[in-house]
């Protein structure tokens, strides 16, 4: 699913905000991403969702080499990732369900499809009465919901999320941490970045942490089946 | 139902309104230069087919009797030897009372002197085919009848046909600076489109559009503003050319260009949105490709 290979990735003539990133996250997984502020969370999301080339390394998405895969044959692979930004990113100008709408929209899907789709999902994410309302006139809570809705209707193998919960309440929080294990369930492999340990505690699920450049993976106290979803190559203290 | 608003709303107050608006002085500059030109080439033309294959010869005259017998042997002797020489078509004296008649404007009907030596006119065409030796033809002509002299109008056509040619030279670079600034301005309003929404492309970007739907959007726009004002463009300098053509109604000036135009022109003319729309997209669209391919 994923694979990076002694990754790094430097901003300008900056010191290395990543170092020497090797791991691999097998389909259907869900991890937690972690670290402090300024770790390079938000960094390792965007070389995942394919906002940003590594400085050096190797990055394996689906099967494909992004440093040869032709500029070209790149948006196929970005539809088949989920992102949920931390500011949310939705477009002031477009009611919630054209919001949601997106990314069928651009994947080229018919009229009827996209309508039948969107409306399923947004009721799926509690937001059926909000349909046409304005991101503007929602809360913080819903427009995450719409955010996360318009990650997910394109059904995607990889669900990223940057401080989904930062923005919204415990039981918002979990909520949507809910959400994304239905999805999980169906098979969407997920990582989500967070500070909220209490969130990682309450979720038991396997924790990649960043710091000072470097990664490291934590399993969560009781031991679960996902621990087996990630092989960390650089980890000494966890080893696969 | 979903509603078919666009992701990105390109219509700005700038681009709404002032695009369109300066669009439409670009077309309608280059509306009137192509006009002028198509104009001066109808004249061109006009002039050509009138003094093509002609050309006056002019005798001297004879004081106190211009219908004389040694005036009249002048014009034989010099018709005779015009009408042997190869390429001559005819060659026809001018009466002496027509002659007269070209003078009056300035001296008078009544005023003419007797003893005015009036030049003898004679009209002469030639096959625009044949090669005649003006040179030899005029030597020719002196040493039968002193003081004859050749106004060859090729001269006087070839000197306005130049002229004529500058002018619609300068109609075409007119044209083409025109064409320079509006392709400017359509650079700078897509790269300001581009600016002003730069969050909305990137994630258009990072969701999986491909670089063409995203320029698709500026170019729908740019087809939007380039069709309006070059339609406002054309019908501004239609109604120029109209009250020109109004104006000119009237004046009975041989040498002045005439502003009609014709079938070619005019189509040409309507064409004129068309191309400015055309000239709007393509460059709108290869600024976004070039601006996108800084994206990842």
């Amino acid at each position: 699913m994923v694979r990076f290979e002694n990754v790094a990735k430097r901003y300008g003539h900056g010191p290395e905000v990543l170092r020497d990133l090797t791991f691999r996250l097998t389909p259907g997984s869900f991890h937690f991403l972690t670290g402090p502020s300024g770790a390079g969370k938000t960094t390792l999301l965007r070389l995942m969702y394919l906002a940003q080339r590594p400085t050096r390394g190797e990055i394996e998405m689906f099967g494909q080499d992004i440093g040869t895969t032709r500029r070209d044959d790149l948006p196929p692979l970005r539809r088949r990732i989920g992102v949920v930004f931390q500011d949310f990113r939705l477009l002031d100008h477009l009611s919630a369900l054209e919001n949601v709408a997106l990314p069928l929209r651009i994947a080229g899907a018919r009229r009827e499809q996209i309508e039948s789709h969107v409306s399923e999902l947004l009721a799926w994410v509690g937001l059926a009465g909000q349909i046409n309302a304005r991101p503007s006139t929602l809360s913080d809570g819903e427009k995450q919901r719409v955010a996360i809705a318009r990650a997910v209707i394109g059904r995607p193998n990889l669900l990223l999320a940057d401080e989904p919960t930062g923005n919204i309440d415990l039981a918002q929080g979990l909520r949507i941490l809910h959400l994304f294990e239905e999805l999980n369930k169906i098979g969407t492999t997920v990582v989500i970045a967070t500070h909220d340990r209490s969130l990682i505690a309450t979720f038991g699920r396997p924790e990649l942490r960043l710091a000072n450049g470097e990664l490291t993976l934590h399993q969560p106290p009781p031991p679960t089946q996902a621990a087996d979803d990630v092989t960390l190559d650089s980890d000494a203290e966890h080893p696969a | 139902m979903i509603p078919r608003r666009t992701e990105l709303p390109l219509g700005g107050e700038a681009t709404r309104r002032v695009i369109p608006l300066i669009v439409g002085a670009m077309v309608y500059l280059a509306a009137l230069a192509l006009a002028g030109t198509f104009a001066l080439e109808r004249t061109v033309q006009d002039w050509s087919e009138g003094l093509r294959g002609a050309l006056t010869v002019q005798l001297p005259g004879v004081a106190q009797a211009p219908e004389g017998a040694e005036a009249k042997a002048r014009v034989d002797t010099a018709i005779a030897l015009l009408r042997e020489t190869d390429g001559v078509l005819s060659a026809v004296a001018l009466p002496y009372a027509e002659a007269q008649a070209l003078l009056e404007p300035w001296l008078g009907a009544d005023d003419l002197p007797a003893n005015l030596p009036i030049p003898i006119i004679i009209d002469v065409s030639v096959d625009t085919a044949a090669r005649i030796d003006f040179e030899q033809m005029s030597q020719r002509l002196e040493n039968a009848v002193p003081g004859s002299r050749i106004s060859d109008n090729g001269i006087f056509l070839r000197r306005l046909v130049n002229l004529a040619r500058a002018v619609q030279l300068v109609g075409a670079v007119v044209v083409l600076i025109v064409g320079i600034a509006a392709v400017s301005i359509v650079v700078f309003a897509t790269r300001a489109g581009l600016t002003s929404h730069r969050d909305t492309i990137e994630l258009l970007h990072l969701i999986g559009a491909r670089d063409s739907y995203i320029a698709r959007r500026f170019v729908m726009h740019a087809l939007g503003y380039g069709l309006l004002g070059g339609v406002l463009g054309l019908v501004l300098a239609t109604a120029t050319l109209a009250a020109l053509a109004l104006a000119a109604r009237g004046i009975d000036a041989t040498f002045l260009p005439r502003l009609s135009l014709g079938l070619n022109a005019w189509i040409t003319l309507l064409c004129i949105p068309l191309v400015s729309a055309l000239i709007a997209m393509v460059t709108a669209r290869t600024t976004v490709l070039r601006a996108l391919r800084r994206l990842p």
